[in-house]
């Protein structure tokens, strides 16, 4: 497998009003082409800001990120596409018109850009919802038109910072299986940000758990098995309580020091 | 609907009770609606002011370069307070205590400076217009959601592209409700300068009806300039609607 993404020993460190706090530390890691890649972790051990610098949003303070042989230096939406937690739908914007954004900035002209996000409708469910606003859809469509933004520039690479950390359980699960889809047809590579132990096991090829503050990379877990996976199988459900016992004493070393 | 009935109602009571104290007071110092209305008649078919057109045409174009100026300076002056933090907390807040003080105040300056023409009203318009367009950009700029900058970020806009995107279009509703207080106030400033002193203009003629005690043609004029100013209020109400219905 050719690496695609490899991170060499980033460092982060954040000035806050009770002095600097180290967000990471020394992390060095590699994502192959097509890999569904998780970080997983404690709250606040520093994964959202890694997932920043895959996308050029945060500058490491030492270390680099090179993504396809190329340092990453900013933002590159020829190379990655990012998804956030809070989806960051335009209001302005129609269910269409934000899934063209990327496109827009693209200097994309109206009619084949018009083109490509009609295309996406259908596979993210929202035929019906083109010509809304994000205000008239619920949580999980938002997201969906956030993905489909995302999608729609398509980038060898797909960052996603817990896109389903809003979402409510049942749609949190419904969303999962609808990503693999997606991503089994599209075959980019997803580095993919997570406090849910499901979500890991059931969509990743790889799994990887950070430690608590200062983050670094504490294990790695490879998951070979064939997708739909039957996330009751009782493999999952040993790798499920593995991953936890792993990032478990880590979330209590956070707590402590919260 | 009642809307509308409420409305005509208060203005049959006040014509009524403008009539009743029009009646009963001094005519040369007060003028029923019925010595009005034919002084508005005469007014209009350029009777009493023959160069009424010359007047008002004055005044708006008083009023065009004032306004025009104001969104320009306003909207210059509020993105740069807006987009760069030390400038906007070194001087916003003067800003904002400068517009505390009654303009009025400033306008004997003015004339003194620009002289009794047309540059003094434009000036003085300018200044009452600029500064509620200017606090309406900060304000705007700062509801902006920082999420949807970080957003336009990822997908590789640039500063300006950024402020293209999406801060003019999250402030919009904002800035055009500065844009129409900014409209009025200029408009009041153009009209205020020119009745405090001036040789030409819708104000010099209200004054100089008013000080020869020609008080119907007086306020016949009054009722013109009135409409002027109704007239672009209301022009202005209906795109702040529809920046309303877009925005939301």
């Amino acid at each position: 497998m050719t690496e695609l993404i490899v991170v060499e020993g980033v460092d982060k460190r954040y000035a806050t009003s009770s002095g600097p706090v180290d967000a990471l530390r020394r992390v060095s890691l590699s994502v192959g082409a097509g890999e569904f890649c998780t970080l997983i972790g404690p709250s606040g051990c520093g994964k959202s800001t890694l997932l920043g610098m895959l996308g050029g949003l945060v500058r490491p303070d030492a270390g680099r990120v090179v993504v396809d042989g190329r340092p990453v230096d900013g933002p590159d939406p020829r190379r990655a596409a990012t998804v956030f937690q809070d989806p960051g739908l335009f209001p302005w914007r129609t269910t269409l018109e934000n899934i063209e954004f990327g496109l827009e900035l693209q200097g994309v002209a109206r009619e084949r850009r018009r083109a490509v996000a009609a295309d996406l409708l259908g596979p993210l469910g929202l035929r019906e919802f083109a010509g809304k606003y994000p205000r008239e859809l619920s949580g999980g469509m938002r997201q969906r038109v956030a993905i489909g933004r995302a999608l729609a520039i398509d980038t060898p690479i797909v960052l996603m910072d817990e896109p389903f950390g809003a979402l409510d359980e049942q749609t949190r699960l419904l969303m999962g299986e609808w990503l693999l889809d997606i991503w089994r047809r599209t075959r980019q590579t997803v580095v993919f940000v997570t406090h849910s132990l499901h979500e890991a096991v059931a969509l990743s090829t790889r799994v990887i758990v950070m430690t608590a503050r200062p983050g670094r990379i504490k294990s790695v877990l490879e998951l070979p098995m064939p997708y739909p996976r039957a996330i009751e199988s009782t493999e999952l459900v040993a790798l499920r309580a593995k991953l936890w016992s792993e990032i478990r004493e880590e979330s209590l070393r956070a707590m402590g020091e919260a | 609907m009642s809307v509308t009935l409420l409305r005509v109602a208060i203005v049959v009571v006040a014509l009524g009770a403008w009539e009743l104290v029009g009646r009963l007071a001094n005519p040369l110092l007060y003028v029923p609606p019925s010595a009005a209305l034919p002084a508005l008649g005469r007014l209009l078919s350029l009777q009493s002011y023959p160069d009424l057109g010359e007047h008002l045409l004055l005044t708006l174009r008083e009023i065009a370069a004032a306004y025009a100026m104001a969104i320009a300076a306003g909207l210059g002056c509020g993105a740069a307070l807006g987009l760069n933090r030390l400038v906007g907390r070194a001087y916003g807040p003067i800003l904002t205590a400068l517009y505390a003080v009654p303009a009025v105040v400033w306008y004997p300056s003015l004339m003194l400076f620009f002289g009794l023409d047309a540059a003094s009203k434009i000036a003085f318009g300018f200044l009452l217009g600029f500064f509620p367009i200017t606090l309406a950009v900060l304000a705007g700029i700062r509801q902006v959601n920082p999420h949807l900058v970080t957003v336009a970020r990822a997908f590789g806009a640039s500063d300006l592209t950024v402020f293209r995107v999406v801060m003019l279009p999250a402030m919009l509703f904002t800035l055009v409700g500065g844009l129409r207080t900014g409209l009025a106030l200029s408009v009041i400033g153009v009209i205020v300068g020119e009745v405090l002193g001036s040789k030409a203009g819708m104000g010099s003629l209200i004054n100089h009806a008013y000080g020869l005690f020609r008080t119907a043609d007086y306020v016949a004029l009054v009722v013109v300039t009135l409409a002027l100013i109704v007239g672009s209020d209301a022009v202005a109400s209906v795109l702040e609607r529809r920046a309303q219905r877009w925005t939301e």
